[in-house]
C-alpha cells in the first residue's frame, strides 16, 4: 500500500473490500521522524483508565497506548506477538504455553515477568472484577507461571482460538504490584508496558501521555507525547479538527465524512468493519414465532438504501448473518432483496392479510438506533408492516426492554472470532441471548467448531451454522458499519482497526516534528 | 440596615437551602433502580445490581440516609464520584472556578452593554433606536441558547474563517491569553441572551421612572436633562435593575449548562449534564446544591443591595 | 381585543400567534406531504418548487414537518404552562387566603424550590422520571409551579384587602366561597399575563430538552428535536436548522409579545 491509498479521491470513490485494505497503512514515502505531540480529539468522556473494566470507545484508545497485552490482533484479525513472542498449543488445544518477551519494563522501571501475567489473568477471571474480557476467557481453568518468562494456560475444554481471546482489549497486562492494591486505584493511575505513560489526567478535558523511553520496540514510539482532548459536542469537535487545532479525530460522524475527507490537508479513513445494528425479533412470542413473518420483515427492508440514508453510504449491506467479510470463516449466504410484494404475501400466508401493527423500541444511545428504526418504518409500510417507532432512554431500555421485548433495535461491535460472535448473541446459552432461538443444532455446530483443531473442518461447521442462522433468521442484520476516522496530512501512520480496539500509535509520526 | 434585618435574611436563606437539599435528596432517592443499571451497564447480573444497591446504602430508611448525607456534606466529605472515582469536592471546585470565570465575563459584558442599551431605548422611546433595540431584545429572549450557540459557532468558528476557536479550554495557568481567547464565544453567547433580558427590563423600568411624578417634578424645577436622567431617573431605576440582574443569575445558571456543553467548556454545567446522563448520584446531589446555593446567595445579595439603594424596601 | 391590536407589540404578537396557532390547529391538513415520508432521491436539498423549505437528511419535507410539529410544540408549551398555572394557583391562592402559619410554611417551601433554576430543575425531574415529551411536559409544569404559586399569592394578597372581599367576610360567607367567587376572578389578570409569557419559556425549555436528548424523541416533529437532529447536517443544508429555529422564535415571540401587551392593558403601571 502506498500513501496514495489514503488519498481523499480514493476515499470518496468508495473503498475496496475489507480483506484487501487493512488498518495499518505506513507512508511508504519518507522515514519516520522522531518527536512532536499528537493531538487527538474524541467525543465520549474518559471516565476511567482501569483497563480491566472499561468499555468506552475513547478509553480503549487510551489504554492501547498505556498498556500492552500478550497478543494483539492485527487489522486482518490475526494474532501478532506483543508481550508474548510465541505460543504453542498441546495436541488437543487444552493447554497453551506462551513464551514472554525478555527485557520489558513497566513505566516505573520494574521488570515485566510471568508473575504479572498470572496476576492479571487471575484478576480477569475473578467475577468480582467484572471484566468484559472474562466472557472470552471463561474456558481457562488455570494460569501457571512455568518460569520467569513462560506462562501456561490450562483450559477446561479444547479451544483453538485462545490466542485471540488473550488479545482481548481488556486483557492487558497490569503489574502484580498494582493488583495487590485496591482495584479502584487503576481508574485514575496506570503503570503499564505500553509505548506511552501518563503525565496528567483531567477526565473532564485532557489526557496527556508522554513517551515511555523503555518501550520494547526499539526506536519507537516516534512521538514525544500524545494528548487526548474531549469535545462532547460533535459540531465543535469537527470544527476544531478542520481548523487544524487537532491532528486526529478519533471517530468521524457519517454526516461529516465527506466534508472532512474533502477538506484541505485532511485524510479521512474508512475501515470496513463488522459493527452492526440488528432488529431483534423474539421467536417465542407472536408475531415473530412464525418464520414467514420474520422472512417477510427481512424482505421489507431495502438494505442498500438504508446504507445510503443512515450511513451516508459508509457501510455495506448485510444478509442477516452477523459474520461479516473480514472473518476467516465467512460463508456465502443467499442475498435478501427488498421485495414488499413478497413480504405482503408471506404475511397473508402466516395469517396476517391486513398486515401487522407493532411497536419498535429504540434506545436513544447511540442515536443510530432510532434513525434505523425510522427508516425501516418507512420502507416496511408498503410491505404491510405498520411500525410505531418509540425511542426511550438507554437505561429504561436496559431495564425493561433489552432481552425482554419482542421487537427492538440492538447495536453491537465487531467480535474478534466467529465463536465470540455466535456465543455473544445466538447460542442458547449466549451471554446476551435475546431472540429465544434456542436451536440445538446450531449450538452443537458452534460447540464442535470451537474445540476442533482442524481448520477445514471448522470452516465446514461454521458455514453450516451461518446457513442455519439465515434460514431461521432470529434477527435482521441489515448492514455493517464502517469505522470512520480522520487525520491531518502531517500525521503519518494513523489508522483504525475494524474492532476499534487497537490503534498502533507507536507507529505514528509527525511530518512537522 | 440593621442587624436584625440581616439576620432574618440569612436565616431565610438557610431555610431555603435546607429545603433544596431535601428536594434534591428526595429526587435522587428515586433514581437508584435505574442508576445501578446505568452504572454497571449491560454486563451486570441481578446479583451485581443488588450488591451495588447495598453499596449505595439504599437499604437504610430514607431519613437516616438524608441525615448521614447532610452530615458528610457539612463536614466536608462530599463523597466520591461513582463513574470517575474522584472526590466530588475536587471535581466541583475545579468546575466551579471555570464556570465562574465564564459567568463573570458574561455579567461584565452584559452590565456594560445592556444597561446603556436599556436607557437609550427608554430615552428615545418610540424612535427607530428604541424599536431596533426592542426587537433585538425580544429576539434574544425567544431563541433558545443552543440555537444561538450553534449559530455563533458556525459563523465565527467556521473552519475557513477560524476567527475564534470552536470551543475547548486552556487553563489560565498555562496561558492567560489562550484562556481568554477560548472564552470569547461562550461568553458572547451567554451575554447575548442576558443582554436581551436585561435591556428589556431596564428599558421598561426607566420608562416608568421617567414618566413618574418625581422626575416630572425635577424637570419642572428646571434641572438640566442630564441631571434628571442620571441622578434622579437612574438611581430609582437601579434598584429594580439590580433585582433583574440577580434574576438573570437564574437564566445564567440555566443557559450556562447548554453553552458549556456546546463549546466544550469544562465547567459545572458540563459536569452536571455528564452526571445526569450517567446517574452519578453524589455529583448530581452536590452540584445541584452548589448551584442552588449560588442562586439563593445572589438573590440575598441583590436584596441587600436594593435595600441599600432604596430605603422604602427595607421595612417591607 | 381591539385594544391589543392597537398596541404595536400586541399587533405583532397577535399576528405571530395567529400564524402559529393556525399551524397548530390545521397544520396536518395544510402540509403538502406526510411529515414522515422519505424522498431518498431528494435528500438535504434547499428550497425548491416541490419542497418549499427544502428536505432533511431522510428526504422528508421540512415545511410539512414544521406544520405538523406546530401542534406538538404549541401543545407542549400550553400544556406545561396550564398544568403549572393550575397547580401553582391552587397552592398560591390557598396560601394567600388562609394566611398565617400555613402561608409562611408554603411560601418557605416555594422559596426553596425557586432557588433551583428552571432548566436544572427540569433536568433533574426528567432524569428521574425518564425522557419523552409527556414526562418533559410534566417536568416543566413542576418547575413552573413555585413561580406561579408566588404570583397567585401576591395577586390574592392585593385583592384580599379590597372592599368586596371584606364585605363578603362581613356577610359571613365561607372561606371557600370567598376564594372561588370573589378572590379568584379578580386575581386572574396577572396570572393570565404571566401564563402567556411563560408559554414561550415552556416552548424554549422543551426545545432545549429535545436538544439534550431528554425531551421529545425521534420520530417526533417537535421543533427543538428537529434542530438537534439536523445539527450535524448544518453545513450541507442550513435550512434544516434555520427553519425550525425561526419557527421556535416566532412562537416564543408571539406568546411573549402578546403577553406583554396584555400586561400593559391590564395594569398600565406594570406589575413585575
Amino acid at each position: 500500500m502506498t500513501n496514495a491509498t489514503l488519498n481523499r479521491r480514493h476515499v470518496l470513490a468508495g473503498l475496496a473490500s475489507a480483506t484487501t485494505l487493512p488498518g495499518i497503512v505506513y507512508a511508504q514515502t519518507g522515514t519516520p521522524r522522531r518527536g512532536g505531540t499528537l493531538k487527538i480529539s474524541h467525543s465520549t468522556r474518559l471516565a476511567q483508565l482501569n483497563v480491566l473494566q472499561l468499555s468506552g470507545p475513547s478509553e480503549y484508545l487510551a489504554v492501547d497506548m498505556i498498556y500492552s497485552g500478550l497478543v494483539r490482533l492485527s487489522p486482518t484479525m490475526v494474532p501478532t506477538p506483543e508481550l508474548a513472542t510465541e505460543w504453542t498449543p498441546n495436541k488437543d488445544a487444552t493447554s497453551f504455553v506462551f513464551k514472554l518477551r525478555p527485557g520489558v519494563t513497566f513505566h516505573d522501571g520494574t521488570a515485566f515477568t510471568s508473575a504479572d501475567v498470572v496476576a492479571t489473568f487471575k484478576a480477569i477471571l475473578d467475577v468480582a472484577t467484572k471484566s468484559p474480557a472474562r466472557a472470552v476467557l471463561d474456558m481457562v481453568s488455570d494460569i501457571v507461571a512455568v518460569d520467569q518468562l513462560t506462562v501456561r494456560f490450562d483450559l477446561k475444554v479444547p479451544y483453538a482460538d485462545l490466542p485471540v481471546s488473550v488479545a482481548h482489549a481488556n486483557a492487558r497486562i497490569v503489574s502484580e504490584a498494582a493488583l495487590k492494591r485496591p482495584l479502584t486505584e487503576l481508574d485514575t493511575k496506570a503503570n503499564g508496558t505500553g509505548p506511552f505513560k501518563i503525565e496528567s489526567f483531567d477526565s473532564s478535558r485532557l489526557l496527556k501521555l508522554v513517551r515511555h523511553t523503555g518501550y520494547y520496540r526499539p526506536g519507537q514510539p516516534h512521538l514525544d507525547a500524545v494528548e487526548m482532548y474531549l469535545f462532547p459536542d460533535l459540531a465543535a469537535e469537527a470544527a476544531n479538527y478542520l481548523s487544524g487545532a487537532m491532528d486526529v479525530m478519533l471517530e468521524v460522524q457519517q454526516a461529516d465524512f465527506k466534508r472532512i475527507a474533502s477538506a484541505p490537508n485532511s485524510n479521512a479513513l474508512r475501515i470496513p468493519s463488522g459493527r452492526f445494528v440488528n432488529v431483534v425479533m423474539r421467536m417465542d412470542q407472536k408475531p415473530f414465532d412464525d418464520v414467514r413473518v420474520r422472512t417477510a420483515m427481512a424482505h421489507a427492508i431495502d438494505r442498500p438504501t438504508l446504507v445510503d440514508l443512515v450511513l451516508e453510504g459508509l457501510g455495506r449491506p448485510a444478509k442477516d448473518n452477523n459474520i461479516s467479510p473480514g472473518y476467516r470463516f465467512l460463508a456465502d449466504t443467499p442475498d435478501v432483496s427488498y421485495d414488499p410484494a413478497r413480504a405482503k404475501r408471506l404475511l397473508a400466508e402466516a395469517g396476517y392479510p391486513q398486515g401487522i401493527k407493532i411497536p419498535l423500541i429504540c434506545s436513544n444511545r447511540p442515536a443510530i438506533r432510532s434513525q434505523v428504526g425510522i427508516a425501516i418504518k418507512s420502507m416496511a409500510m408498503p410491505a404491510g408492516f405498520d411500525i410505531d417507532v418509540q425511542t426511550i432512554p438507554h437505561d429504561t431500555y436496559l431495564a425493561n426492554v433489552w432481552r425482554k421485548g419482542n421487537f427492538y433495535i440492538g447495536y453491537w461491535g465487531m467480535q474478534a472470532t466467529e465463536d465470540a460472535a455466535f456465543t455473544l448473541l445466538f447460542t442458547t446459552n449466549a451471554a446476551f441471548a435475546d431472540t429465544a432461538w434456542n436451536n440445538k443444532e446450531f449450538d452443537a455446530l458452534v460447540e464442535k467448531a470451537r474445540s476442533s483443531p482442524d481448520e477445514a473442518e471448522r470452516r465446514r461447521l461454521y458455514a453450516e451454522a451461518q446457513l442455519l442462522m439465515v434460514r431461521d433468521r432470529p434477527s435482521i442484520i441489515p448492514f455493517f458499519q464502517d469505522v470512520l476516522t480522520a487525520s491531518r496530512s502531517v500525521v503519518k501512520g494513523w489508522s483504525a482497526h475494524p474492532l476499534s480496539r487497537t490503534f498502533y500509535v507507536e507507529n505514528v509520526w509527525l511530518e512537522r516534528a | 440596615m440593621n442587624a436584625a434585618y440581616l439576620a432574618r435574611r440569612f436565616a431565610s436563606v438557610l431555610v431555603v437551602l435546607v429545603i433544596v437539599s431535601i428536594t434534591v435528596f428526595a429526587i435522587t432517592l428515586i433514581l437508584p433502580g435505574n442508576a445501578a443499571v446505568m452504572i454497571l451497564g449491560e454486563y451486570a447480573t441481578p446479583e451485581q445490581l443488588r450488591v451495588l444497591e447495598l453499596e449505595l446504602g439504599l437499604d437504610r430508611p430514607w431519613h437516616v440516609q438524608y441525615l448521614s448525607w447532610m452530615g458528610n456534606l457539612l463536614g466536608g466529605d462530599w463523597g466520591t464520584s461513582m463513574r470517575l472515582s474522584l472526590p466530588v469536592a475536587g471535581l466541583i471546585t475545579e468546575a466551579l472556578w471555570r464556570s465562574a470565570a465564564l459567568a463573570a465575563a458574561a455579567l461584565v459584558i452584559v452590565t456594560v452593554i445592556a444597561i446603556p442599551l436599556g436607557i437609550i431605548a427608554a430615552l428615545k422611546r418610540g424612535t427607530w433606536a428604541d424599536l431596533s433595540i426592542s426587537l433585538f431584545a425580544y429576539l434574544g429572549t425567544a431563541v433558545p441558547e443552543f440555537v444561538t450557540a450553534t449559530l455563533l459557532l458556525v459563523f465565527f468558528a467556521a473552519p475557513d474563517r477560524g476567527w475564534f476557536p470552536a470551543g475547548g479550554f486552556v487553563p489560565a495557568a498555562e496561558s492567560i491569553w489562550l484562556f481568554l481567547y477560548h472564552m470569547c464565544l461562550p461568553a458572547a453567547t451567554l451575554s447575548l441572551i442576558l443582554t436581551a433580558h436585561i435591556a428589556r427590563q431596564v428599558r421598561s423600568e426607566m420608562s416608568d421612572v421617567l414618566g413618574s411624578d418625581y422626575v416630572r417634578a425635577a424637570r419642572l424645577k428646571g434641572l438640566p436633562e442630564r441631571t434628571v436622567v442620571m441622578r434622579h431617573g437612574l438611581r430609582n431605576a437601579m434598584a429594580p435593575a439590580v433585582a433583574v440582574i440577580s434574576l438573570d443569575v437564574g437564566y445564567l445558571l440555566g443557559g450556562i449548562i447548554v453553552v458549556e456543553e456546546v463549546f466544550a467548556w469544562p465547567g459545572l454545567g458540563r459536569l452536571i449534564i455528564y452526571a445526569l446522563q450517567n446517574r452519578d448520584l453524589p455529583v448530581i446531589q452536590a452540584a445541584t446544591l452548589v448551584l442552588a446555593t449560588i442562586y439563593a446567595l445572589s438573590n440575598l445579595v441583590s436584596d441587600l443591595v436594593i435595600a441599600a439603594l432604596d430605603p422604602r424596601v427595607r421595612y417591607a | 381585543m381591539r385594544e391589543i391590536l392597537r398596541h404595536p407589540t400586541g399587533l405583532v404578537g397577535s399576528f405571530l400567534l395567529a400564524l402559529v396557532l393556525l399551524a397548530a390547529l390545521f397544520g396536518s391538513w395544510l402540509a403538502p406531504y406526510d411529515p414522515q415520508l422519505f424522498h431518498p432521491q431528494a435528500r438535504l436539498q434547499g428550497p425548491s418548487a416541490a419542497f418549499w423549505l427544502g428536505t432533511d437528511q431522510f428526504g422528508r419535507d421540512i415545511l410539512s414537518r414544521i406544520l405538523h410539529g406546530a401542534r406538538s410544540t404549541v401543545s407542549f408549551g400550553v400544556g406545561a404552562t396550564l398544568l403549572g398555572v393550575a397547580a401553582g394557583a391552587v397552592i398560591g391562592i390557598t396560601a394567600g387566603v388562609v394566611g398565617k402559619w400555613v402561608d409562611s410554611l408554603i411560601m418557605r417551601l416555594v422559596d426553596g424550590l425557586l432557588a433551583v433554576p428552571d432548566l436544572l430543575f427540569t433536568l433533574l425531574i426528567v432524569t428521574v422520571i425518564g425522557g419523552g415529551s409527556g414526562h418533559a411536559m410534566l417536568a416543566v409544569a413542576v418547575a413552573f409551579t413555585p413561580g406561579m404559586a408566588r404570583i397567585s399569592r401576591s395577586a390574592v394578597l392585593s385583592v384580599r384587602t379590597r372592599e368586596f372581599v371584606q364585605a363578603a367576610t362581613a356577610r359571613g360567607e365561607s372561606r371557600l366561597y370567598i376564594m372561588a367567587a370573589e378572590v379568584l376572578p379578580n386575581s386572574v389578570g396577572p396570572l393570565i399575563v404571566e401564563a402567556t409569557i411563560r408559554v414561550s419559556f415552556a416552548i424554549m425549555l422543551g426545545a432545549t430538552l429535545g436538544f439534550l436528548g431528554l425531551g421529545a424523541q425521534p420520530p417526533s416533529t417537535e421543533w427543538g428535536l428537529m434542530i438537534s437532529e439536523a445539527r450535524q447536517f448544518m453545513f450541507r443544508n442550513p435550512w434544516c436548522v434555520a427553519a425550525p429555529g425561526v419557527a421556535i422564535a416566532m412562537a416564543a415571540m408571539g406568546f411573549n409579545l402578546f403577553g406583554d401587551a396584555l400586561r400593559d392593558l391590564i395594569d398600565p403601571r406594570g406589575q413585575r
